[in-house]
Parts: structure tokens; C-alpha cells; sequence
């Protein structure tokens, strides 16, 4: 019960951490930290494979998504977004909330319902035994993700440099 | 040993920029090319056993416990091992000499091996998920490769093309969320099984769509095409060479046809779809390169257009059909691999792209010129060269499924492919010499070598084209065609 508070407060703590930072940087490392206690949290409610893709996925490879994607763009950069662009997202909220809405529902009930439950094994059963072979691309995510980094930042330090 | 197509990449990958701090050219060329030429080799090795037994599958223990790491080689995997190792090997040669002008190169070899590393990955497992995440490996490594040079084209065209990447991959994961949802599993055997036993044809249908559009969009097939003429042009040469001979056909056409064949079915309105879909990316394409003044991006444009001719093929779904397309995605991807590096000696050499500015350059450089026209000839499908070959097989499928309309198209479309490479071979090779290029020189040893190696293959595969096929495309085709029977028996 007290693990349960624990990992619950944790995840609202970092999930608004990750809204709250200024620093696009720190925001994605506390979203990255915010995963890895769902994952955990998704671990305790028997679903192991939620778990362990929750924390390769989102933990691990949205993460180096987020930090590459910093990393192309440069401080005190100006971003003039075009009103399209500014409307996007509120347009498409609403028309996924609309789809959802009509959709979805129907949609899910057609998915029938599993005979049994397909996850088995612990946490450590399931990343090391089962998704093996996600631990070597993530391996690959992560060095692509520093390479990346390397890559992209080498003009910056010849600038200072010069 | 099968799994030295992901290790060898990654591990050399690994140490890379460490070994890049004491010796900053010779090591990581050497390193590169030396692994490369490894894994060219060791698929070499695996046709011999693939021939005799159809499908090798190999487990790897891990300090003596059995850990899940399986790969499943057949034909068709081989053929694109090789396809990617063959071509990666071409353009990492040609990048010795290229790369000099732009530096870093212990962290650009890594990036590549990465990619490459992320590709062999996709193509090896048996698994939908862990195609997701190798999907995202190679994806991640492109993004940074395209953006190397740093430049604001550079940097806007890699940003453009990760925002649509992560879209496509967003609906491909999305599919397979709901996959597993519905049987509880990821392999593609239990997957198939578990669908056959469900029978849920609504939703699967809603997953072919998401499958569809995000693979589609890694394609770059018409109209998820956007991303592609920006940033395939504003890459180094060989990243572009990389993206539109290899990464587009692995991300795109083989993770779609290796699910829609081996999991999910063809069913006679997909392959209706997908035919479409292959006959529309070819036309507007093509008529879309006619226009182009930047070399690279009528190349770019070629390349939709191209994979286009591959997803017809697929789609049919007929022996034929498959054959004459995987024999189309390996000439595609060695001719196209050869014009942009080709692009690549052009811009080192005279310092443009743009075709308006060029002319005459084929005396002074004939290796660049005879090695563009040979690509360029084979791409738009001129005997005796691959390109020929291919189309042929892939047009005469069309006749034997009496699909004239198509048919028709795809020879309307190979006479615009000619028209546009002749417009790049006479504005930039023939003609005048421009006062402007009377001092140019020919490009580097290894850029001009890399060009002539591709060009070798293009000319060669075309004139011993009835062994090759028989060793390489058969066997690929006969495992994607397997993998339509089993499906068939299920009737979904």
C-alpha cells in the first residue's frame, strides 16, 4: 500500500514536473522519470508486457526522440509559427475527440475478448527472457540517440571556439 | 553466424568515437569498410545453406542461459541482407574521399553503422514489435545523418522529415498495439494463428490502414510522399544514397509486405489498394522529376516514383510479380545508390547541382559521366542493363494477371523515367564544355571507384541475369510466396 502512494505520487509529481519546467530538457527527463513509474505502477497490476514497453518505449526511446529533437534546435532561437500551425493542435483534439467519440467505442467492442491472460512472468522473466531482443535496439536507440548528439552539437563547441 | 548483422554494426559503432580521438581518418575508414565488407562476405556464405534448407533460425545463449534472441533467415531476409550490406559497402568507400571536407568522420561512420545496424535488425526479426524498434533505430541514426552537414537546409529537412517519421511510426505502433490487444501476442506466427482463430475482420481492416499509412509514409509513396524530395536532397550524397537505395525499402515496402504477407494476408481489395496506390506514386512522381532543376531532388522524385513500380509488383501478389519487384528493389537500389553518389562527385567536383548551370562536364569527367549513364539507363529500364530486367518481369506479370491497364502504365512510366535521366545526362554531361569547367578534374580515387563498382553490378546483373535470378530473387520470392500460401489456407 505504502509502495502504491509512493509510485502513484511519483508519477503526479513528475507529470507535472514535465509540464511545469521551462527547460524543453529537464521536461523530457521528468517525463522519461514520470514513465518509468507508470511502467512500474502497470508492472504491479499484473500487466508485465505494459510494463516493459512502457519503460522501453517511453522511458527509453521517446526520450531520445524528445533530447534529439532538442538538440536541433539552438538557444534564443526565435519560433514564428504560422497560424496554421498554431491552430493544428486544437483542431486536432477536437477532431480526435470527435472521432473517438463515434468511433472508438464501437470499434473496441468489436475486439474480442482474450481467452486467457497472455502475460506471464516477472518484470525480469519478461525484459530479460522474453523481449530480449528489444533490449539490443534499444541498446542501438541510446547510441544512436548519443551519436546523434555528438553529431549535432560538434558546431557549437568550434564556434566557441573560435 | 546471423546475428553478426546487428552485433558487428553495433559494436563497431560503439567504439567508433573513442577510436576517432587517435586517429581521426585512417582507423575509421578502415574499421568501416573492413565490417562492411564483412557482413557482404558473410551473407555471401548463407546462400548456400538458405538454398538447401529454406529457413535457418538460431537462438543465442547468454552466459549460458537461454535468453529470447531468435532470428529467422529465409530467402527473402537474405536477399535484403545482402541487398543493404552490398550497397552500405559501395558508399562507405565512396565516403573516404567525400567526407574529408565535412570532418567528424569517426561520428558519421557511427551513425551510419547504426542505421545499417537498425535495418539488418528489421529485416531479421520475427517479431512486430522489435520490428517497431529496430524501425526506430535506423530512423533515429538517418535523422541525425541528414542534418550532418548543419546547415539550415539541413537542419530544417531533418526536423520535417523526424516530425513525419514519428507520425508514420505513431500509426505503425498504434496498429500493432491493437494487434497485440486483439491475440495477446507479437510473433508473427502466434499473430497470424491468433487472428485466424478470431477472425475480426473490421479491425484488422482498421489495422491495415494504420500499417498502410504509416509504413506508406516511410515509403514515401504518393501522397505520404512530402517529406522525401527535401530531405533526401539536402543530406551528404551518401546519406541520400543510403535513404533512397536502402532505408526506404526497408522502413517502408519490406516491414509492410513482410506483415501483409506473413501475418496479416492479401486480400484481393488490399492488393486492388496497394496496386493503386504503387501506379499513382509512379505517374505523378515521374511527372513531378520532369520539372526538377536540382539534380538530387529529380533523383529524390525518381525514387517515389521507383518504389512505386516495387509496390505494384508486390501488391499482385503473383510468383511472377514478386520476383520481377524484389529483383526491381535490388537494381533500384544499387542504380540509385550509384546517382546519388553520383550527385554527390558532381557537386565536389564543379560545386552546383543545379542542371542549368552544368553542361559539357562528360569530357572532362568521363568515370562520373559513363558511370551516370549506365545508372541512369538502368533505372529507366534499358537493355541489356538490371533495370531492364526487372521492369519486364514485373510488366509481364501484369500481362499474365491480364492487368493491361496497369501494364500500360508502368511501360508509359518508364518512357517518362528515360526522358527525365536524359535530361540529366544531356544538361549536365553533354554538349559544350562551359568555360567555367574547362579546369575541373575527375573526382577522388574512392568516390570514382564506389561509382564504378555500382556500375559494374548494374552492368553485370543485367548480362548474368538468369544465374542471378535463380540464386537470389528465386528463393527470396519463393519465401514471400510461402508465406501467402499459409495465409491463403487460413482463408482470411
Amino acid at each position: 500500500m505504502v509502495i502504491q502512494i509512493i509510485l502513484l505520487c511519483g508519477l503526479v509529481i513528475f507529470s507535472g514536473l514535465a509540464i511545469l519546467l521551462k527547460d524543453l530538457l529537464k521536461a523530457a527527463l521528468a517525463l522519461a522519470a514520470a514513465s518509468l513509474f507508470l511502467g512500474i505502477i502497470f508492472f504491479r497490476l499484473s500487466a508485465p508486457y505494459a510494463g516493459v514497453f512502457e519503460i522501453s518505449v517511453v522511458a527509453g526511446l521517446i526520450t531520445v526522440l524528445f533530447i534529439l529533437t532538442i538538440a536541433l534546435t539552438r538557444k534564443g532561437d526565435e519560433v514564428t509559427e504560422a497560424r496554421l500551425v498554431k491552430l493544428a493542435f486544437p483542431i486536432f483534439l477536437i477532431l480526435f475527440l470527435i472521432i473517438d467519440g463515434l468511433v472508438m467505442k464501437s470499434l473496441l467492442q468489436k475486439i474480442p475478448a482474450l481467452p486467457s491472460g497472455p502475460e506471464r512472468g516477472t518484470f525480469g522473466e519478461v525484459l530479460w527472457k522474453q523481449r530480449t531482443f528489444d533490449l539490443v535496439a534499444q541498446v542501438g536507440v541510446i547510441l544512436a540517440g548519443v551519436l546523434a548528439v555528438l553529431a549535432l552539437f560538434r558546431k557549437k563547441e568550434e564556434d566557441k571556439d573560435e | 553466424m546471423v546475428f553478426s548483422f546487428i552485433v558487428i554494426p553495433l559494436l563497431v559503432a560503439a567504439f567508433l568515437p573513442l577510436i576517432g580521438k587517435f586517429s581521426k581518418k585512417l582507423l575509421p575508414d578502415l574499421l568501416t569498410n573492413a565490417a562492411l565488407a564483412f557482413l557482404v562476405f558473410n551473407s555471401i556464405l548463407l546462400v548456400k545453406p538458405i538454398f538447401n534448407q529454406g529457413v535457418i533460425v538460431q537462438n543465442l545463449n547468454w552466459l549460458g542461459e537461454k535468453v529470447n534472441l531468435q532470428v529467422a533467415l529465409d530467402g527473402f531476409n537474405l536477399f535484403m541482407l545482402f541487398t543493404i550490406s552490398l550497397v552500405s559497402l559501395c558508399i562507405s568507400l565512396f565516403s573516404i574521399d567525400y567526407l574529408e571536407h565535412y570532418g567528424h568522420k569517426s561520428t558519421f561512420y557511427a551513425l551510419f553503422l547504426v542505421m545499417i545496424a537498425g535495418m539488418n535488425g528489421l529485416v531479421l526479426v520475427p517479431d512486430l514489435f522489435s520490428i517497431y524498434l529496430f524501425l526506430e533505430v535506423a530512423a533515429v541514426a538517418s535523422y541525425a545523418l541528414v542534418a550532418f552537414g548543419l546547415g539550415y537546409d539541413e537542419l530544417e529537412a531533418s526536423f520535417k522529415y523526424l516530425m513525419l517519421s514519428v507520425v508514420a511510426s505513431a500509426f505503425a505502433l498504434l496498429s500493432i498495439t491493437i494487434i497485440f490487444g486483439m491475440t495477446g501476442s507479437l510473433n508473427f506466427q502466434a499473430v497470424a494463428q491468433g487472428l485466424q482463430d478470431l477472425g475480426a475482420r473490421t479491425v484488422l481492416g482498421v489495422c491495415v490502414a494504420f500499417f498502410i499509412m504509416g509504413f506508406g509514409l516511410k515509403a514515401a509513396l504518393v501522397p505520404f510522399h512530402a517529406w522525401l524530395p527535401d530531405a533526401h536532397p539536402s543530406a551528404p550524397a551518401p546519406i541520400s544514397a543510403m535513404l533512397s537505395g536502402l532505408l526506404i525499402k526497408v522502413s517502408g515496402i519490406y516491414a509492410l509486405f513482410r506483415i501483409i504477407y506473413s501475418v496479416i494476408g492479401m486480400t484481393p481489395v488490399l492488393s486492388q489498394l496497394l496496386m493503386a496506390l504503387g501506379t499513382v506514386s509512379m505517374v505523378v512522381a515521374a511527372l513531378l522529376a520532369l520539372g526538377q532543376k536540382d539534380i538530387k531532388r529529380m533523383l529524390a522524385y525518381s525514387s517515389i516514383s521507383q518504389v512505386g513500380y516495387i509496390v505494384l509488383g508486390l501488391a499482385l501478389g503473383t510468383p511472377l510479380g514478386i520476383a520481377g519487384a524484389l529483383f526491381h528493389l535490388f537494381n533500384h537500389a544499387v542504380a540509385k545508390g550509384l546517382l546519388f553518389l553520383n550527385s554527390g562527385s558532381i557537386q565536389h567536383i564543379t560545386g552546383t547541382r543545379n542542371l542549368d548551370e552544368l553542361g559539357g562536364l562528360g569530357k572532362m569527367v568521363p568515370v562520373t559521366a559513363g558511370t551516370n549513364l549506365v545508372g541512369a539507363l538502368s533505372i529507366a529500364g534499358v537493355p541489356p542493363l538490371a533495370g531492364f530486367w526487372s521492369k519486364l518481369i514485373i510488366i509481364m506479370a501484369l500481362i499474365q494477371a491480364r492487368e493491361f491497364g496497369y501494364a500500360l502504365v508502368a511501360i508509359l512510366a518508364s518512357i517518362l523515367t528515360l526522358w527525365y535521366y536524359l535530361l540529366i545526362q544531356r544538361k549536365a554531361f553533354f554538349g559544350r564544355v562551359s568555360e567555367k569547367w574547362l579546369q575541373v578534374k575527375e573526382a577522388p580515387f574512392w568516390m570514382s571507384a564506389a561509382n564504378l563498382v555500382l556500375a559494374l553490378v548494374c552492368v553485370l546483373v543485367g548480362i548474368f541475369f538468369t544465374p542471378i535470378f535463380k540464386t537470389w530473387i528465386s528463393p527470396a520470392a519463393e519465401a514471400l510466396a510461402r508465406g501467402i500460401q499459409q495465409v491463403l489456407m487460413w482463408g482470411l
